[in-house]
């Protein structure tokens, strides 16, 4: 596996499941996802065609404020029929009220596309303050196209701009994001917790920077800067300074935000570049677990060449080597 | 919601199927076949990369092109990919597999950052420290797990059971019989602690009567004797009877109640078969109570077997483990199989303290024989280990990566066992 | 095969057949013990030490023989050039003596100053040839090495596929 998956399988088997299930059963499942996502599937009273799917986001008071209410509703309102918003659950953020006995009614592309929309819950959620500032980033282009960019006014107000952050995983690891005219900046600070991760960390990082000139010559532009936040958004980050801690810049250009399909694959890939970056430092670990393994295998096979009543290396038993001229090997004389 | 306040991750690794899912809920999220197809290309270069040239390992994506579980089988059909069980008999044979079980199971399965969750992972009995050791290296050094705790999936079955409505004192003191697919055995536990030295294994399990039921089926000719058929056959129609011969007789009676049919459907919607259902019903379960039916070289059955077992255990605890049986797996589910069982091990017992009472003169006070089956049986083990990993204590029993980091991989050899308030 | 890594490996070799010298030697100082004299303390029985050698490559490779009268410590400090390596070399180490009795010569923890120590008793010498055991260590010399710079060519490696992967996407 490459890629990080943007969608929850759990999620969508759980609810494929219930589509399917023949007689309506009690579904009581709770999951998670990656950055303390928590999803809570359940009955709502005792009607068993009712269900109340929840979410719970870390971040969710940060997306409140950039409109993550109104983008879902917007995002899940042609699923009214059956699938509709309620009060939240306690300890979660966000709850739907799943109506199974119309679902099951509808055709299979309309169960399709709800599972599949479904099972993006939490990548929508994120979504909701890239979509802001991807708005802001359309008015800016159009409110600067005719203007001299370079002139000191400008520049000070483009500075000026807000930026938009998202402390996704608790107060040590955000996402930043800043819109100007021609590009968007988006930085995630990370935390490594583990020395030998944090210097793969930066081997890898260096690769993210060092990938564009190279080869893939249209990506987005990455910087990396350890321990110290980038000027853009010096002034929003409440920063401690932490040997641990690192900053890797995003520039968008506008070729990455062309709207329609481009931009929505753009806001699914960048979110999840925290866990693909975590879980291919795991996997190069892991890989290198098993190169270690081999060679201390290879190391032993070495090593069990001196016991001269051991097994050779083929595993077969090696009894009474002798010499050229037929005498054994005397142990213990060496 | 505290820092920690996700869910534990509880992961079932047998030797057939693995069982992944979130403490807190009453059946694991996923089952599939603890199986692992690699790509040939790389199973090749793997060996001659680590050997000699850097060359192999440019694209070096090789060891991330692998499927587990359901998705694995149907790789393994097709050309590029090789099939392989990680796990033979309970234990974990290869771990670069097994690494990237997990590797797969976390980040694609259960979508978690390991960094946020604890994590429960079980190991057969008599496990060797030095598998512990691993699993922790693994768990530590690769994926940075929070937390950690390895139980003995014997003991997380007893703990299951507390959901029966017999059960009331919550002891960890009981035997377990523990049937899957391939082996069923049987575990004496004390206080939480196997007994290493009474423990016994029957070679006969689901598997076993399965192939039986396939082998009935073709005696017969029945249109349709794939070992799927037989598998469904035995999942819906088999019980229990309380003697066979009765219950020969009942069938020769009353052949409308007991004769059935099973359809066959196939993926070709047009075509089905009817295959007719008999004997196997009661038969084929009976291979546990009575294995000369099937088996030529192993011929005690499985009473007898849990009376030994019992037997040879410290005789301080020989009546808590009559008293506290438990079943785990899916073998164990048929229909009264527990009331078969408790019922033959009675009359064992009964046997023996008569003989005794006799010899010594002396009233014997009694020993009271209880099979406790439950609703919870076909997982018990996955869920016993969810309801251990959701109390709050859970996690004051685990060791952090802190205490790894400090101590190193000998931490894992003992584990705190959990007492449940 | 560079310079200077031939007559470092010769030199190693050498002195390595030359120290493993063993013969069984009961304690001087604690009744019916038999010790590795070179791991105790030996400031009244100096006479059971000889003369420690080191042989250096550079200030960032070399090795330390440590010979007694019934053991031979040797402490190996691998070449570590950056941080990278740094790591690679302390997992590597690490990993190898977390499964030290299957190796038993290698000590649990390396000396100070050494990343990685095995130690020789006579019990060693009389169960394995020496001459083996000597290929054994100057084997893992060489080896090392070049796993260690293997995984980290392979880490580059990775890291470049990885980067590009998830930079491709964008477009």
């Amino acid at each position: 596996m490459l890629q990080i998956e943007q969608n929850n399988l759990l999620l969508e088997k759980t609810i494929t499941e219930l589509i399917n299930s023949e007689d309506l059963k009690t579904v009581e499942r709770l999951f998670t996802d990656f950055d303390f996502t928590t999803y809570h599937v359940s009955n709502l009273s005792d009607e068993k065609s009712l269900i109340l799917v929840s979410i719970y986001v870390k971040c969710w008071n940060d997306l409140v404020k950039y409109g993550v209410e109104s983008y879902l509703d917007s995002k899940y309102s042609k699923f009214s029929k059956f699938l509709t918003k309620t009060s939240q659950e306690s300890g979660y953020d966000y709850s739907f009220n799943l109506d199974l006995s119309i679902l099951k009614q509808e055709s299979i592309e309309v169960q399709d596309e709800l599972i599949s929309e479904l099972s993006n819950l939490k990548r929508n959620c994120i979504a909701a303050p890239f979509e802001q500032a991807f708005k802001r980033y359309d008015e800016l282009a159009q409110a600067y196209a005719n203007v001299d960019v370079y002139s000191e006014e400008v520049k000070q107000e483009l500075s000026n701009e807000s930026v938009l952050t998202i402390n996704y995983r608790g107060m040590d690891e955000s996402i930043y994001i800043k819109p100007s005219f021609d590009r968007v900046t988006v930085i995630f600070s990370t935390i490594f917790k583990d020395e030998t991760d944090k210097i793969f960390g930066k081997v890898f990082l260096q690769e993210f920077v060092d990938a564009r000139r190279r080869s893939v010559q249209t990506a987005p532009q990455v910087l990396y800067s350890h321990n110290e936040p980038p000027l853009d958004i010096k002034s929003s980050v409440n920063h401690h300074p932490n040997e641990n801690q690192g900053f890797v810049t995003f520039v968008l250009f506008p070729r990455h935000l062309t709207k329609g399909d481009r931009r929505d694959n753009c806001i699914s890939h960048i979110q999840f570049f925290r866990n693909y970056f975590h879980y291919h430092i795991k996997c190069a670990k892991a890989y290198m677990h098993s190169r270690m393994r081999f060679r201390v295998k290879e190391f032993l096979r070495v090593l069990n060449r001196a016991k001269p009543e051991n097994l050779d290396e083929d595993g077969k038993v090696i009894e009474n080597r002798k010499t050229a001229s037929g005498r054994r090997f005397e142990i213990g004389r060496a | 919601m505290a820092s920690m306040g996700t869910p534990a991750v509880v992961m079932d690794n047998g030797t057939g199927l693995t069982k992944l899912g979130f403490a807190g809920n009453d059946s694991p999220s996923f089952i599939f076949p603890t199986a692992i197809a690699t790509s040939t290309i790389a199973g090749k270069t793997s060996k001659s990369a680590a050997k000699t040239s850097f060359l192999a390992s440019k694209r070096g994506l090789e060891d991330l092109d692998f499927f587990i579980g359901d998705e694995a089988i149907n790789a393994a059909n097709g050309a590029n990919y090789s099939l392989s069980y990680p796990i033979k008999h309970g234990q974990v044979e290869n771990w670069d597999h097994m690494e990237r079980f997990w590797e797969n199971s976390i980040f694609k399965y259960l979508r978690c950052e390991p960094e946020d969750h604890y994590f429960l992972l079980t190991e057969p009995p008599l496990n060797p420290p030095e598998n512990r050791e691993n699993t922790a290296e693994i768990m530590f050094e690769s994926f940075n797990c929070a937390g950690l705790y390895i139980a003995v999936q014997a003991v997380l079955a007893l703990a299951a059971s507390w959901t029966s409505s017999k059960v009331k004192d919550r002891s960890l003191t009981g035997t377990v019989i523990d049937s899957g697919d391939g082996v069923t055995h049987v575990i004496p536990v004390a206080e939480g602690y196997v007994i290493g030295g009474a423990i016994k294994n029957i070679p006969l399990a689901g598997r076993d009567i399965t192939l039986f039921i396939q082998s009935l089926l073709r005696d017969r000719g029945e249109p349709d004797t794939s070992l799927q058929t037989a598998e469904k056959i035995k999942q819906q129609f088999c019980y229990v009877c309380p003697d066979i011969v009765k219950e020969f007789s009942k069938f020769d009676q009353y052949p409308q109640e007991k004769f059935a049919q099973y359809i066959v459907e196939y993926t070709d919607k047009n075509k089905t078969n009817t295959v007719d259902v008999g004997y196997e019903r009661f038969l084929a379960p009976e291979i546990f109570f009575n294995p000369e039916i099937c088996s030529s070289d192993y011929l005690t059955p499985l009473p007898t077997v849990v009376d030994q077992v019992i037997q040879a255990s410290p005789i301080d605890v020989r009546k808590k483990l009559y008293k506290n049986i438990v079943l785990s797996g899916g073998s164990t589910m048929f229909k009264d199989f527990g009331r078969r069982l408790q019922r033959d091990l009675k009359t064992l017992a009964n046997e023996r303290i008569e003989l005794s009472e006799r010899l010594s003169g002396v009233k014997s006070t009694g020993v009271d024989v209880q099979v406790i089956s439950h609703k919870k049986q076909r997982n018990a083990v996955w869920f016993g280990g969810s309801l251990l990993a959701q109390t709050s204590e859970f996690k004051s029993y685990c060791y952090t990566k802190q205490d790894y980091d400090e101590y190193g991989p000998s931490i894992v050899r003992n584990f705190s066992l959990f007492s449940v308030p | 095969m560079s310079q200077s890594l031939k007559p470092y490996l010769t030199a190693v070799r050498s002195s390595l057949t030359a120290a493993i010298c063993l013969e069984d030697f009961s304690s001087q100082l604690v009744e019916r013990h038999n010790r590795p004299e070179i791991e105790v303390d030996n400031t009244h029985t100096p006479e059971l030490i000889l003369n420690p050698m080191a042989i250096a490559r550079n200030e960032n490779e070399k090795v330390l023989i440590e010979p007694s009268i019934n053991s031979v410590r040797v402490s190996i400090k691998i070449k570590q050039a950056d941080e990278i390596e740094q790591i690679l070399v302390h997992q590597f180490t690490r990993f190898l003596t977390s499964r030290a009795e299957n190796f038993f010569i290698l000590r649990r923890v390396p000396i100070k100053g050494y990343d990685i120590s095995f130690l020789v008793t006579n019990f060693h010498t009389e169960q394995m040839l020496k001459d083996k055991l000597v290929d054994f260590i100057i084997e893992f010399m060489e080896e090392v090495d070049k796993e260690i710079s293997e995984m980290k060519l392979f880490l580059n490696a990775r890291a470049r596929v990885i980067a590009e992967a998830y930079l491709t996407p964008f477009d």
